[in-house]
């Protein structure tokens, strides 16, 4: 196995120790399990760019350099260090731990997916010509930002529902520990805006790139079709948030929604009949 | 009653219900357009399962469903929602773009939090001049009233960020008037040109039939290369656009590098290859290399000997998965023999030992005291282009671009409007700020904060 590929299965189970600490933290209430846990996550971000970067220069060295977004093992990859990045971005910005019970999972899901499904090829590939694109990689990072946002986003979602079972005088340790309700919904607000404008510089790229590889900035495509569905279900749920005052529980329940339409356009649209499913 | 016809008219398409409504109508549309199989053929592969179900498919368009009617009736009625909305609200926010209220209002003044309200030591003429510098530094249409009692002042900034929303609605409609443009005026097609040859003939996608060019498309060549581990590296071909006998353009084609010609974009969509190819034989005679010949399918050539012809039967790529393979048949004064001539020879021949024994046909040298050696094949091919002419493209990447402008300004922009009131209290100068935005009340926390800080550096 090449160096990179080693590095980024360590950086899997650097991701679960982290997201172990942060529900340690929800639960217990420690502030110790958190600031472990945030540096945890720290060091697998270092490690994952790290990891990320040799990669890139493994791939010159072959002879067929380009940047490490071009399959779907980097792609994995890639997305979750976009959604840690941004995770710990906002750990910093808005102060609190709570949040990362419900984040870091995915980025070790997504990390554990890529390093140890067997349908996953971890090998450096070449580019073929279709892939041979600088819009190409920009559409990649503005997609992948873009769900890693919408993954926060979807995750202060379930954080806000769990919150919503709290009943009675005295809730239960954790419950009392996330972060008020109305701050939860301000975040997934601020998430989901992101993740928007993220998504529709993503499907702007992605055409711009379609326009010169596929001979139309639009062909109704299932995956194209798709990230036009995510975007519809994020305009209606702004939508009805700007102009019909929806908060809270809903706008909980449409950023699950959407997240899930999001993993359909990354992955489930494999199954479906297409042209260029170029994963 | 026509007037109640307008009202209605315009309630129901000002309802942002029916904006989400259709909304998801178009999602869920959208979905089934990618479970049913779309253009191209599409339902063939349904007429056969179910021929009743096929016919109420296609009745409903259902296998061209992005350009069937009702969609284009649902996309109608949502720009019609939109331009109906955008009529109704404009006024407002108009007026509240050119607005300026009036600077002594009292609401802004209520309940002010106890960190919006400063003392200072400071004569209050100097602390309004002050003041007045400030706000004209730092805001916009600066109103200012003198009163007995106090001073007020009205500025702000940002009032711009009203109009976000219209730009990305407008760009919306723009993108979508784009992209019928495009579907009306525009074509898709393609051709398949071998090389050395040329069309002016293409087959339209989507209308069917076929289109005449009015200039020519020659292929002179057709290369493909690979990487090592034999993933295709690159496609490209080496194409002639000619008018009236003159080669007006010359380049190569490549996947992700379309040329564009009259208005006509050209992509590199696929390529195969022809029937037959050329062959490099190389003919050996006891030994001795004595010539390597360029031959076609049906070629002929004669040898040095008593009468002796070789015809060329068959080009093979790939013979039995033993690689490339040519047939050949001598004609001499003693009869006929036929032999595959494989270019890995060698290599089969280790594989199976005693081929020649077994197979006498596989033998190169079967004709003494002659031997051929194939040296390699050179397959024709044929490129397979995609050709685009859409006028709309334009249109949508102007839209696309407003869009992400109005997406800016609406979400990372705010209308922030602020009031100071200078007055007295206790022997003191007393400096009042109020505040108001259309969204973003961090943001505008922060403003007045900043403010502040100016404000009680005056003291
Ligand atoms: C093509 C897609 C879109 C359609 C069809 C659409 C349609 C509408 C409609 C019909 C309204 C209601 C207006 C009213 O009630 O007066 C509305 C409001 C609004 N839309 Fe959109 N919209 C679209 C895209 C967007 C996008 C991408 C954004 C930005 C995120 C956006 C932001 C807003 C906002 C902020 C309002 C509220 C305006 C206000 O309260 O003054 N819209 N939209």
């Amino acid at each position: 196995m090449i160096i990179n590929t080693v590095i980024l299965s360590w950086v899997t189970f650097i991701y679960f120790g982290s997201a172990v600490f942060y529900i340690f933290k929800m639960v217990t209430g420690k502030e110790f399990c958190g600031s472990l846990a945030s540096i945890i996550a720290f060091i697998g971000l270092i490690a994952q760019t790290a990891g990320l970067i040799l990669r890139w220069f493994e791939s010159y060295k072959m002879g067929i350099g380009h940047a490490p977004l071009s399959n779907l093992y980097e792609s994995l990859i890639f997305f979750s260090w976009t959604t840690v990045l941004l995770y710990l971005i906002i750990e910093w910005r808005v102060k609190t731990k709570n949040l990362g019970a419900f984040v870091v999972p995915f980025a070790f899901f997504s990390m554990a997916f890529a390093s140890f499904s067997p349908n996953v090829n971890a090998r450096i590939q070449p580019l073929i010509p279709a892939l041979q694109s600088n819009w190409l990689i920009s559409h990649v990072i503005t997609c992948f930002f873009g769900y890693a946002a919408l993954t926060i986003a979807c995750g202060l979602g379930f954080m806000y529902l769990l919150k919503g079972l709290e009943k009675g005088e005295s809730p239960r340790l954790f419950f009392r520990l996330l972060p008020d309700r109305e701050i939860v919904d301000e975040l997934t607000y601020h998430s989901v805006v992101i993740g928007f404008i993220f998504l529709t510089l993503g499907i702007i790229t992605g055409s711009v790139w379609a326009y010169s590889a596929w001979g139309s900035y639009w062909s109704w495509d299932p995956k194209e079709t798709w990230s036009l569905i995510t975007w519809l279900i994020y305009a209606a749920m702004l939508h009805s948030r700007f102009v019909r005052g929806w908060r809270g529980k809903r706008m909980a329940i449409m950023s699950i929604i959407g997240f899930a339409s999001v993993l359909f356009t990354y992955f489930g649209v494999n199954y479906l009949p297409g042209l260029h499913s170029y994963f | 009653m026509p007037l109640k016809m307008k009202k209605i008219f315009f309630s129901f398409f000002s309802s942002l219900k029916l904006t989400i409504t259709l909304l998801i109508i178009i999602a869920v549309a959208s979905i089934l357009g990618t479970i049913i199989p779309q253009q191209y053929g599409g339902g063939e592969s349904f007429r056969h399962l179910s021929p009743g179900l096929f016919k109420v498919f296609n009745s409903l368009q259902l296998f061209d469903m992005y350009h069937s009617v009702w969609f284009i009736i649902l996309m109608g009625l949502l720009s019609l929602n939109l331009i109906v909305c955008s009529l109704d609200r404009f006024p407002a926010s108009w007026k509240l773009f050119t607005a300026i209220p009036s600077p002594d209002r009292s609401k802004p003044f209520e309940n002010l939090p106890p960190e919006s309200v400063i003392l200072t030591e400071k004569d209050r003429n100097e602390v309004i001049e002050s003041v007045a510098n400030i706000l004209t530094k730092r805001y916009k249409k600066i109103r200012r009233k003198d009163a007995d009692s106090a001073t007020f002042f009205y500025g702000e900034r940002g009032s711009y960020s009203n109009f976000g929303v219209y730009i990305i609605h407008l760009s919306s409609l723009i993108v979508i008037s784009g992209a019928i443009i495009g579907s009306l005026l525009g074509f898709q097609a393609f051709v398949n040109i071998p090389e050395g040859e040329s069309t002016n003939t293409v087959h339209l996608a989507r209308q069917k039939g076929v289109k005449k060019l009015d200039f020519t498309v020659r292929c002179d060549k057709f290369s493909i290369s690979f990487y090592d581990n034999g993933m295709p590296k690159e496609y490209r071909s080496n194409l002639s656009f000619i008018k009236d006998n003159n080669v007006i353009l010359e380049g190569p084609l490549l996947v992700n590098h379309p040329i564009t010609f009259n208005g006509i974009r050209f992509y590199q969509a696929s390529y195969g290859s022809t029937p037959g190819g050329k062959a490099y034989i190389t003919v050996i005679r006891e030994n001795k290399e004595e010539n390597t010949l360029k031959v076609k399918q049906r070629d002929s050539f004669y040898l040095k000997e008593k009468n002796t012809k070789v015809k060329i039967l068959r080009i093979e790529k790939n013979l039995m998965s033993m690689g490339p393979a040519v047939l050949i048949n001598i004609q001499s004064p003693e009869g006929n023999m036929q032999f595959w001539v494989f270019k890995h020879i060698d290599k089969i021949r280790e594989r199976i030992p005693g081929l020649f024994k077994k197979v006498p046909k596989f033998n190169p040298g079967r004709f003494k005291p002659y031997y051929f050696k194939l040296d390699r094949i050179e397959s024709n091919y044929y490129t397979g282009l995609q050709l685009s002419h859409d006028p709309g493209v334009v249109i949508v990447a102007i839209g696309s671009i407003f869009i992400i402008l109005g997406l800016f300004i609406t979400f990372f922009s705010s209308h922030k409007r602020l009031w100071v009131r200078v007055d007295e209290q206790d022997g003191k100068t007393k400096i009042s700020v109020g505040a108001r935005s259309n969204k973003d009340p961090v943001g505008l926390k922060r403003e007045v904060e900043h403010l502040l800080s100016y404000f009680s550096s005056i003291g």
